[in-house]
């Protein structure tokens, strides 16, 4: 019973991952909030929930979902950051504009849906499950985890050996310099946003896939735990995304069969908080935090 | 006049309300402190206000200013583990401390009624009652603005590496921006329950934060007419054209990205800058010597 929650929880602690890597890619390179993040993670639930009903076979509505994501991420940046960018001290006011992104595709998506919940028609995906070691697993659980693992080896990859990935990495450390360098800071933030929308839409099928409801306000409790995931694991640290993303599935998993599921949520961010208290470079040592000013 | 008054009478209460909730949402922001935790605060002096006027004989005059207490309790205890993030992640953050407040509403069904909430509160609140306390804020607000909290409070907004490099301590002084800002939230929460007669956790969830939200960015973030203004236009906004109260979530959105990307300060604060702009030139014409005492008091 409890390997079997364990395994629940990594499973749904490998989607947080996919989720919050991007958001924390985009705080790396730009240094700047995008809570639209949730709101593109919920449009790609509903482009391929709306590619299944049209007929479409599942794995192309998890593809188209994953692009059409990945272009809804590029207006966001282009709407809420390129001239927000330009400011003083962006900080407080990229929050404002992400959030205002946020409401236009949440409300859009609830005049869709006229505020209902949807799910995936039956059959969608094959129900099989296999026994292993004891172990329950679906095969919708293990084409998540291979999923993850491809889609999180495919961004290691981009960002460490690939020119495209050099120039991200250039202009997460210093804008200016990289400018300078003959490095367009305009393309590398349109990559990453559709990296970083890519991933959340990936992410967003497989979550309503996988809870059966897609909702125009499913985005909300994601970007909680992005946050989670960053504080824990360290900002633009893709490891430390991982590792705390299914450390987040598992507490989850746990609290949920063990304590009370209403809670769960609440408990989590409560141990996150008392987690600050003692910890408050994040569990893995990097320097998220600081009491101190440095805002620039 | 009287008649304006009572058809409009449900749109200047809520006026009033919105008023109290931005000026918690702003007095955090004057702080430098990116909270959106207002919503927990209003939620928590709501609903002990809530529990102790349908359970208890405690007199008003106790109930009320128990409601700001508690919300300067919450602001207090969520202070001491935020002081250790950066900047924007507050802001995260304290939708988070509004997430385990309203899940704590839905658990605690003994005490909160869960999902229905608690029913039946005696109401006791009408215009001129809120109107008095919005005044009361607003004294409150004007008189930090005038001492050197205030002063502290804007050095830290501005520049919080400067502020700590003249002795301020950045975590004491964000955690007095709590304290102010969860005390309003909670009055201001209490006060609702006490004139809408039934409080429940969904009020409080993502549409309370996004609307105070959008009433302070829209009005301003440091000026006391800016949540006036805000507050103002965001309650005359659905009556002036019913389309926009439909999508009142979109309106939301539209209003921050256009007012954030082409008058980030808003339109109370660019107001009052005109206007003092104008009355310094005026001043400095005929006494040019006062011109640098008037710069040093306006850079406070």
């Amino acid at each position: 019973m409890l390997a079997q929650q364990i395994l629940n929880g990594v499973v749904s602690g490998s989607i947080y991952a996919l989720f919050a890597l991007g958001f924390t890619l985009l705080f790396g390179v730009q240094k700047l909030l995008n809570l639209a993040h949730g709101a593109v993670f919920m449009a790609g639930a509903f482009i391929a929930y709306y590619c299944v009903i049209i007929g479409l076979p599942f794995w192309v509505g998890l593809v188209f979902a994953m692009i059409a994501s990945g272009v809804i991420s590029i207006i966001v940046e282009l709407v809420a950051f390129r001239q927000i960018r330009k400011q003083v001290d962006p900080e407080f006011p990229a929050i404002v504009s992400s959030l205002g992104v946020d409401l236009i595709l949440i409300n859009i998506a609830q005049n869709l849906s006229n505020t209902r919940v949807l799910s995936m028609p039956f059959g969608t995906f094959p129900i099989e499950f296999y026994n292993i070691f004891g172990l329950r697993i679906s095969l919708l659980q293990i084409v998540i985890l291979v999923l993850v693992a491809a889609l999180v080896g495919a961004l290691v990859y981009y960002l460490q050996k690939t020119s495209f990935g050099r120039q991200v990495r250039a202009v997460a450390q210093n804008e200016r310099a990289a400018a300078l360098l003959g490095v367009s800071a305009a393309s590398v933030y349109r990559q990453t946003f559709f990296i970083a929308g890519a991933l959340a839409g990936v992410a967003g099928v497989l979550i309503g896939l996988s809870f059966n409801s897609i909702h125009f306000l499913m985005g909300e409790p994601y970007l909680l735990y992005a946050f989670v995931v960053v504080v824990i694991g360290g900002i633009g640290s893709v490891p430390g995304a991982v590792v705390a993303a299914i450390l987040l599935g598992v507490t989850q998993a746990l609290t949920k069969a063990y304590l009370s599921s209403t809670l769960s949520d609440a408990i989590i961010f409560s141990l996150l908080f008392v987690a600050l208290l003692f910890f408050p470079n994040g569990l893995f040592g990097r320097a998220v935090l600081s009491a101190g000013g440095d805002r620039k | 006049m009287i008649h304006f008054y009572y058809s409009y009478q449900p749109v200047i209460d809520f006026f009033l309300l919105s008023l109290g909730f931005a000026y918690s949402q702003q007095i955090a922001l004057r702080a430098g402190v990116f909270s959106i935790g207002t919503a927990g605060f209003a939620a928590l002096g709501g609903y002990l206000v809530a529990i102790l006027a349908t359970r208890t004989e405690v007199p008003m005059w106790v109930i009320i200013p128990a409601g700001a207490a508690i919300g300067a309790l919450g602001g207090y205890v969520l202070s001491i583990p935020l002081a250790r993030l950066r900047g924007a992640f507050v802001a995260i953050a304290t939708l988070a401390f509004v997430k385990v407040i309203i899940a704590l509403a839905l658990y605690f069904e003994d005490l909160t009624g869960g999902a229905i909430g608690v029913t039946n509160i005696p109401r006791i609140m009408d215009t001129w009652s809120l109107a008095l306390m919005a005044l009361l804020v607003i004294y409150v607000n004007w008189s930090i603005g005038r001492t050197t909290l205030g002063r502290i409070f804007a050095a830290l907004a501005q520049d919080e590496s400067v502020a700590a490099s003249l002795g301020v301590s950045i975590r004491r002084y964000h955690m007095i921006g709590f304290m102010v800002s969860g005390a309003i939230g909670g009055l201001f929460g209490g006060l609702q329950s006490l004139y809408v007669y039934n409080i429940e956790p969904n009020a409080f969830g993502f549409a309370f934060v996004v609307t105070i939200l959008t009433v302070v960015v829209l009005g301003g973030r440091t000026t006391l007419l800016g949540p006036i203004m805000g507050a103002g236009i965001m309650a005359i906004l659905p009556e002036v054209a019913r389309p926009l109260a439909d999508n009142r979530t979109m309106v939301n959105g539209i209003i921050m990205i256009l007012v954030i990307t082409f008058l980030p300060r808003g339109v109370g604060d660019t107001i009052v800058d005109a206007v003092r702009h104008r009355w310094r030139q005026r001043r400095g014409a005929s006494r040019p010597q006062k011109q640098e005492v008037a710069d040093a008091v306006a850079s406070d």
